[in-house]
């Protein structure tokens, strides 16, 4: 009951759950970048949201199976094939053993998700399997696939109805993104933080699972760089003292010496893993009152068809 | 107290032991989805599905009343031999030339004993307060993409200690051999916050 890997792509990793009440320990949350993704292809082959599935990364991924499931891809558009014969995203796919499947390179967005009936077995590490890279840990190995890597399976005996993600629960992949962001009152701090809400950023190449740096704008935060660390989150911008802009996502650090200077909303922090070197960005400011009532009405939107949203965003 | 986020608070503190002592207590509560301790700060991020900010801010400022004095307990000590300079601490000879100082006044005032005031950044990473004044510098205004496992970073008065390869901000002084994580272990964690650290000078890692 396995599936081997024939092209592992760029950087395909399995994810799951995130590592939580750990990050004074220095151990960052992990899980996938786009959990709201993971979620919906998970959701297409009856597992939770969190069961271990694949993280691609811009590439894709080609797997070839040893037994008979199903399967669902979601996240980054990206072409995908079952034996050669096109097969759609957001669809479950039934696959039998010897079949490949071949999810192309991502066309909009960088990272896609392939769920697996039952969920994927791998490294339980600090509470979750997810893979954390810069510590090699979790996972497969701790590591991101290879060529030849044999991936089993945690429940086979799921019975799964095949389904498909109603078009209005299907994230739109853009090239130009808005992400709902606070201002963080802090010292030092930017002397025209209007400017943050105000600037159309470009998402710069320095983009990973730890974070994404965005070009188009300097601030002077005024920092000597010594300040004390203080600690951060995904979501949370940081302003080093070279003016940059750099928003932490899943596998950033736990604390960091860099002034904060606004944070990603909570309802929008799903949309950093699809953020793509050279897409543009722009910050809208929301206050947190109004983002807890938005928030609030995002989870009512979402929960019609992923009933554990509020654990998922 | 101030935001530092749609669902996050940032609490000034007085000191480390303060900050360490409250986001203990914080995260023994179960009132909060995190609560993790900065040099002289606490950060909840709290559930605002089920929590408004004005309770989250009371519940904060209630918990920061009682939590006043760390406990005390002997610390054990933990020895991290050095190699300075070199190849494994490639901005020392800057730090010196900035500070004023030759690299042996460096590591006569660098060698000895302290205490960690945290973990974090990433697993094991620690921060390690007390650093003479003559030692005070800034962080790179860029970080670097790639530091070594077991480098050694002086920044803002404090070491660090990089337990894991990866990206870093702080000046690099020298590299351990010493191991500060392991995930497969038991006890992943060398060091916590509170322990006593002594750096001693060695040629070799």
């Amino acid at each position: 009951m396995t599936v081997v890997v024939e092209k592992p792509g760029l950087q395909t990793t399995i994810q799951a759950r995130p590592r939580t009440g750990q990050r004074h320990l220095g151990v960052p949350a992990s899980g996938p970048a786009d959990p709201l993704s993971m979620a919906l292809a998970n959701r297409l082959v009856g597992n939770s949201s969190f069961a271990g599935a694949l993280e691609t990364t811009l590439t894709g991924v080609t797997l070839k199976f040893r037994c008979d499931t199903f399967v669902a891809v979601t996240g980054a558009i990206a072409r995908c094939a079952l034996n050669g014969l096109s097969v759609q995203q957001h669809e479950t796919i039934t696959v039998k053993a010897g079949d490949v499947l071949v999810v192309g390179a991502a066309e909009r967005g960088v990272r896609s998700y392939v769920a697996f009936a039952g969920g994927l077995a791998a490294d339980d590490v600090l509470g979750s399997v997810s893979t954390y890279l810069p510590a090699g840990f979790g996972g497969h190995e701790g590591r991101a696939l290879q060529r030849d890597d044999e991936l089993s399976f945690c429940d086979t005996a799921a019975r799964v109805s095949p389904n498909a993600t109603p078009a209005e629960f299907r994230v739109p992949m853009l090239n130009a993104w808005t992400l709902r962001a606070g201002r963080s009152v802090e010292t030092p701090s930017i002397s025209d933080p209007e400017r943050l809400f105000d600037t159309r950023f470009t998402v710069a190449n320095r983009s990973d699972r730890m974070g994404i740096k965005l070009e188009g704008a300097s601030f002077d935060t005024g920092s000597d760089g010594t300040m004390a660390s203080v600690p951060v989150f995904p979501g949370t911008i940081q302003c080093p003292e070279d003016g940059s802009l750099f928003i932490m996502s899943v596998d950033a650090g736990t604390t960091g010496g860099y002034p904060r200077v606004a944070k990603v909303t909570r309802m929008d922090l799903h949309l950093l893993g699809q953020l793509r070197p050279g897409n543009s960005l722009t910050l809208i400011e929301r206050r947190d009152t109004d983002a807890a009532i938005e928030l609030a009405e995002k989870l009512a939107y979402w929960r019609a068809w992923l009933p554990d949203i509020a654990d998922v965003i | 107290m101030h935001s530092a986020g749609d669902d996050l608070i940032s609490l000034a503190v007085a000191d480390t032991r303060i900050a360490q002592a409250l986001a203990s207590s914080l995260r023994a509560s179960g009132d909060w989805l995190e609560a993790v301790a900065g040099i002289d700060s606490v950060v909840v991020r709290y559930d605002m599905t089920t929590v408004s900010r004005a309770d989250a801010e009371r519940r904060l400022e209630g918990a920061s009343n009682k939590v006043q004095h760390a406990a005390e307990t002997a610390p054990a000590v933990v020895e991290i031999p050095v190699v300075y300079g070199g190849e494994f601490g490639p901005d020392l000879a800057r730090v010196c030339e900035t500070l004023g100082l030759t690299e042996a006044e460096f590591i006569a005032l660098h060698t000895g004993e302290y205490t960690v005031d945290m973990l974090g950044f990433i697993p094991g990473f620690a921060y390690i307060g007390g650093l003479d004044t003559r030692l005070v510098i800034a962080r790179l205004a860029e970080p670097r993409q790639h530091v070594p496992a077991g480098s050694i970073g002086i920044a803002g008065g404090r070491s660090g200690i990089y337990s894991l390869p990866g990206p870093g901000g702080w000046p690099l002084i020298g590299r351990t051999s010493r191991k500060l994580f392991d995930a497969h272990s038991s006890e992943p964690f060398t060091l916590a916050a509170g322990m006593t650290v002594v750096f001693t000078a060695v040629d070799a890692l």
